[in-house]
């Protein structure tokens, strides 16, 4: 079976020494008042970490899904385990402000495309919401980062490995995301997790093939 | 099929048929979407009709109503006189109506359901006619499988059971089916209603527009609801009274048999409201006065479910009200898996609250559907990109200005499409990039971008 690595960003910068720790099972769990923020350019997977985030959540109430493109789909969604998830359309970055932060004020968890052109000030507003409200959000920059302080959590894509076609034999089975974890949610520390999608309901972190950051490692 | 019109009735379409089995009866058939508001549109002048002979009809939904006969048997000399009236005055109007008479709304609403067309059923032991029919009419699968399986199969059967034992092995529900199968419907609740219960609006300008409508009516009905919920109650008939610009008052009665949800309530009274002010937008004016009076009210306010939670649900929905004043009615929506092979073909978009039944059925086979995991990105309609090949074999695909190179893909895998419409072919392809995976269509040379494995 053939294993494609798609992306190596920063592969100079990486410490195979370091095992994950078993809390690092928790960086999939969106808590209360603890903005996650999942950066990286399109086509690594971070649309279904965000849905993986939901759908412990909405098992309890409905569970809203912000969408700027246009483009994201339920059935990934179901896919993972998001029940009856409510998607928002809103392209435009001058009241997306003000749809996200009626959405923090009611919902329980949001995962939430963030456009270009809004502002840090009300990111951090927004962040600053979810913590007094004790909502679950989930932010996706569609272009660069967020400003430091905004997320609890942020999670970096670095690299995925698809594994399942050949050469016009096979199909897209599965794929491994190495992802930097950094910010308050991961102790301060920088460090590499992986995260293994089956394509399954659920996604797993996988302890043993786990990497740290070369100079900020642990261990 | 919930309706088929004379010619599509007369090759043998009828209710309840799948809408395949339907167009092989029928191929020239256009199939429309059921929509309940413009069924209650037309089903008001019916109502009207009705409350000629008898006030205060309960509608049920649209095309049901029951009809509370204690005075108007006196009134009209007999149950028979009275269904006679009725049922001439509906088919002069040519219509065909199905009546049921018994006692109670249950045993009624059966009575109508077995009923022929223009031949009224007047039930003279509710009992017995109980007895003989089917334990599915409880319309609970799961409750109705174990009765199966415990050999109960009629409401005969059920209500020789003791109550007792039905009501420690079944719980509430069991109870319930107990007693329908006695014909007791659910005792109408002795308590009295606080009159702050009810809720009122005002508007300076009268309400004519369909948004203005359906906005008024979530509103009113979500803080009636909440209101009934706080006391521990919840509301099994609601009287909707209207007050038009020109100070005529108007007022129907909606009845349900589980107690109404915010959602169900809404979706009633904009009906309602859409069919007066449609009805009042040819005359003059429109509502400048809404209210919602709730009665036969039960203890089922504070049942929770299990596993949810009602309060965050309940503002959960207030939140998704209040962004849709901000993006509009198309920017928060709903899906629902429907039949397909291409992943935009597997959903079914739909404005959130509204009913929308899939056009393709999910669970058939669909043999060459795109196989799992499903992307997370999708187009709803595929965008052409350019990808070079050589001996049909994808090199490289342009991604905005870079050219990315194909590391692998998988595919083709062929659409045939509606041949028999002109479709041409669809070749699927998996392509894997340095920067992601997408799945892209291929059909007369021309290759688009369908959905991105993010």
């Amino acid at each position: 079976m053939a294993n494609t690595v798609l992306a190596e960003t920063f592969p100079d910068q990486w410490d195979l020494r370091t095992r994950l720790r078993e809390r690092d099972t928790d960086l999939l769990v969106l808590q209360p008042g603890r903005p996650v923020e999942l950066s990286g350019p399109v086509g690594y997977g971070l649309t279904r970490i965000g849905y993986r985030m939901l759908a412990e959540p909405s098992r309890s109430a409905p569970v809203a899904v912000l969408d700027v493109r246009g483009w994201l789909s339920p059935l990934a969604a179901w896919e993972i385990g998001v029940q009856s998830p409510v998607f928002v359309r809103c392209s435009d970055s001058a009241v997306w402000p003000r749809v996200a932060s009626a959405l923090l004020e009611g919902v329980p968890a949001m995962y939430a495309e963030v456009p270009g052109g809004v502002s840090d000030q009300d990111l951090r507003r927004l962040a600053a919401l979810a913590r007094a409200r004790q909502s679950r959000v989930v932010f996706r920059p569609l272009i660069g980062e967020l400003a430091s302080g905004v997320g609890y959590l942020r999670l970096r894509a670095r690299e995925v490995h698809w594994e399942g076609p050949e050469r016009g034999h096979g199909r897209l089975r599965g794929r491994r995301l190495v992802l930097e974890a950094s910010g308050k949610g991961a102790a301060g520390m920088s460090r590499m997790i992986e995260v293994d999608d089956a394509g399954t309901h659920d996604l797993r972190v996988v302890s043993d093939l786990a990497v740290g950051q070369a100079g900020r490692a642990f261990g | 099929m919930v309706a088929a019109d004379e010619i599509a009735s007369s090759v043998g379409v009828t209710r309840g048929m799948g809408r395949r089995e339907a167009e092989g009866l029928c191929p020239g058939a256009t199939v429309l979407m059921r929509d309940l508001g413009e069924e209650f549109r037309r089903f008001e002048p019916v109502v009207r009709m009705i409350e000629e002979i008898v006030p205060r009809v309960e509608i049920v939904e649209p095309g049901s109503v029951l009809i509370p006969i204690k005075g108007a048997v006196r009134y009209y000399g007999g149950e028979d006189a009275l269904v006679d009236l009725l049922s001439g005055k509906l088919r002069a109007a040519g219509l065909r109506a199905r009546i049921g008479l018994a006692d109670g709304p249950f045993a009624a609403t059966w009575a109508a359901r077995t009923a022929g067309d223009d031949e009224p059923r007047v039930v003279s032991d509710t009992r017995s006619f109980l007895a003989g029919l089917d334990i599915a009419v409880i319309d609970h699968t799961d409750l109705v499988s174990t009765f199966r399986w415990l050999g109960v199969t009629t409401l005969g059967s059920l209500a020789e059971l003791p109550r007792d034992a039905v009501a420690s092995r079944f719980g509430d529900i069991g109870l319930s089916a107990h007693r329908l199968s006695h014909g007791e419907d659910r005792a109408v609740g002795p308590r009295s209603i606080p009159a702050e219960l009810a809720v009122e609006s005002r508007w300076e300008e009268p309400l004519e527009l369909t948004d203005q409508v359906a906005f008024a009516a979530r509103g009113m009905a979500v803080k009636l609801v909440e209101g009934l919920r706080r006391e521990g109650i919840a509301p099994h008939r609601i009287i909707v009274e209207a007050e038009t610009g020109d100070g005529e008052v108007r007022s129907r009665v909606w009845r349900s048999t589980d107690p109404f949800t915010e959602e169900a309530l809404a979706d009633r009274v904009r009906w309602q409201l859409q069919a007066w002010v449609d009805e009042r937008r040819r005359s003059s004016g429109g509502i400048v006065r809404l209210r919602l009076d709730p009665s036969d009210l039960s203890g089922e306010g504070r049942q929770l479910g299990f596993f949810t939670d009602e309060a965050a649900r309940v503002e959960a929905e207030r939140a998704f009200a209040r962004v849709q004043t901000l993006v509009g009615q198309d920017g928060v929506l709903q899906a629902q898996a429907q039949g397909g092979r291409l992943p935009s073909e597997r959903v079914a978009w739909f404005r959130w609250q509204d009913d929308v039944v899939p056009v393709r059925d999910p669970s058939a086979p669909w043999p060459g559907a795109t196989p799992a995991p499903s992307p997370a990105l999708v187009s709803l309609e595929p965008q052409p990109v350019e990808v070079e090949w050589d001996d049909g074999m994808p090199v490289r695909i342009r991604l905005g200005t870079r050219w990315e190179p194909v590391l692998t893909w998988a595919g083709p895998w062929r659409l045939t499409g509606s041949w028999w419409k002109g479709e041409s072919p669809v070749d699927r392809y998996q392509l894997v990039t340095s920067v992601g995976a997408f799945l892209c269509l291929v059909r007369s040379s021309i290759t688009y971008l369908a959905a991105v494995y993010d």
